[in-house]
């Protein structure tokens, strides 16, 4: 019934979608909204959207995996391999608290729906991740 | 016989046309360095023209030229492009599209395309017959005067920024800087931005490990990514002041506002208001009006008009070489006439986003009295 689980968040995609700018974005290259997986995630479900910000010194944002927001505590972009590092704090169904821990590498840099692909972690598993930018 | 050899040319050229808009058509518009090796040794072709495609972004002219060893292969004939200049610029230089004819035979020199295909931009096209020129080396726009006339002023005293009052109308053109780099800096590049030595890059402007690396990107691509030529998108910032094609400053003095008309870019243009309005708005426009050249507000120090513009959106480069900005990017410009035929324009750059300090840079251009600003249209308008 993997299709129901699409069913059930889409709207909210598609909403967030809709209120997000569709810009091409020649700026700093982590900023906009991103959806797409962190696969075998059973604690928040495999589909999720990323939205990152850049005030100058730092990279804020959220994501969501289709219920609560997860403040991303941190964020860093190294040119070098345009590796990106994600680590945010969430709670699990039962409340207890896990850590995810995001690694991956921008690619298509040059493209306005460029791609962060790596892999996820957290005391509940780990998984592949691939995002594109809206 | 030589029927054959005909019908065979005109099959070449017709599979050769059919080859580059399939290319063409895949590269669309374009940086020149991006798409042409302007920086290695130049290729001279000789042959004959088989057809003239007279229309924007570029012309091209096409053309058989024979392969060399045939003797021994047998004749082998192969269609070239040979990309211009913008219709604009050439017609600027007198030129029209039956400046050539098909059957012409030609010599030209200039840059292979970076992916090998049979294309070339023509920098040196000739009459075989007898080596005379029939498009230019290098473009050149007509040059002012060189003795120095007074700046023209309005009957209150204030310099005239464009048409002076009474005159002939003109537009400001030949940049003496096309790409933008911080002032006191040197380093080689060509006209279009592409650094010579790309070890150059962190000297170019003081960026932020992102921000170089970004430029290092863009240039490592030879600025073929450039959103001014790949999308269209208006070239908002410096960098309207850097384009060969020129702008056109408008003074509306009874409603305080300073249209700037380009000369490229889609015709595109910025308001720059002198009435005191705040700068207020969504931050980098919305869809209705996305700011390519952001919120203007100018008013006069002395003989200089000072501009003071924010909002920007992220959505194109600000600069013709591929400098990163944010949508922190403030400008600080300032427009001298400091004599009739020479504006001095000065920019401060401050975009905490994308650069470790604010930084300057300057450069003049030239006014070009009595002409008319040429029209260039990203996309073709003439068919």
């Amino acid at each position: 019934m993997r299709i129901f689980r699409y069913l059930k968040w889409s709207p909210a995609v598609f909403a967030l979608a809709a209120i997000l700018p569709m810009a091409a974005q020649e700026g700093y290259p982590l900023k906009g909204s991103w959806i797409g997986e962190w696969s075998a995630n059973a604690t928040h479900g495999n589909d999720i959207i990323l939205v990152m910000n850049w005030d100058g010194k730092a990279v804020s944002g959220i994501i969501n995996p289709g219920t609560d927001n997860i403040k991303i505590d941190k964020a860093t972009l190294d040119p070098a391999g345009w590796k990106v590092h994600i680590e945010a704090d969430a709670k699990d169904k039962a409340g207890a608290a896990i850590r995810y821990v995001i690694d991956g590498a921008i690619g298509q840099l040059e493209m306005a729906n460029r791609t962060i692909t790596g892999t996820w972690s957290s005391q509940k598993g780990k998984g592949k991740f691939e995002i594109r930018r809206q | 016989m030589k029927n054959n050899l005909v019908s065979r040319n005109l099959a070449v050229g017709a599979l050769g046309l059919a080859a580059f808009l399939w290319a063409a058509s895949a590269w669309a518009h374009h940086s020149i360095s991006g798409k042409f090796n302007t920086t290695a040794a130049k290729t001279t072709l000789v042959g004959v023209v088989t057809s003239v495609d007279w229309r924007n972004p570029h012309v091209h002219v096409f053309m058989n030229v024979k392969t060399a060893g045939q003797a021994k292969a047998g004749a082998q004939i192969l269609n070239w492009a040979v990309e211009l200049e913008s219709p604009s610029i050439l017609e600027m230089e007198g030129h029209n599209r039956n400046t050539l004819h098909v059957g012409a035979a030609i010599t030209v020199r200039g840059s292979r395309a970076r992916d090998n295909s049979r294309q070339l931009w023509g920098e040196d096209v000739r009459f075989t017959v007898d080596q005379s020129l029939v498009f230019p080396p290098k473009v050149k726009l007509p040059r002012n005067p060189t003795n120095s006339r007074a700046t023209p002023t309005w009957p209150d005293g204030q310099p005239a920024l464009g048409q002076a009052p009474g005159a002939a109308d003109g537009f400001w053109t030949d940049p003496s800087e096309t790409a933008l780099v911080e002032d006191g800096v040197t380093v080689a590049m060509d006209e279009y931005g592409v650094l010579a030595n790309p070890a150059d890059a962190a000297k170019v402007a003081p960026m932020q490990p992102w921000a170089l690396g970004v430029y290092q990107y863009r240039q490592s691509r030879q600025l073929r990514d450039d959103p001014t030529y790949v999308n269209c998108k208006p070239p908002g910032g410096p960098r309207m002041y850097q384009s060969r094609l020129g702008v056109q400053l408008v003074e509306d003095r009874e409603r305080k506002r300073i249209f700037v008309l380009m000369g490229s870019g889609n015709h595109n243009y910025r308001i720059i208001y002198l009435d005191g309005r705040k700068q207020v708005g969504l931050q980098g426009g919305d869809d209705d009006n996305p700011l390519y050249f952001g919120r203007s507000a100018g008013k006069w120090e002395g003989k200089t008009l000072v501009v003071d513009t924010i909002d920007f959106n992220e959505d194109f480069w600000f600069t013709q070489g591929g400098l990163p900005h944010t949508g922190q990017l403030h400008m600080i410009e300032r427009f001298t006439r400091t004599d009739y035929d020479t504006l001095r324009y000065e920019v401060q750059i401050d975009d905490a986003g994308a650069y470790t300090r604010n930084w300057s840079a300057s450069w003049t251009l030239k006014w070009n009295g009595g002409g008319a600003l040429p029209s260039h249209f990203c996309q073709n308008n003439r068919q």
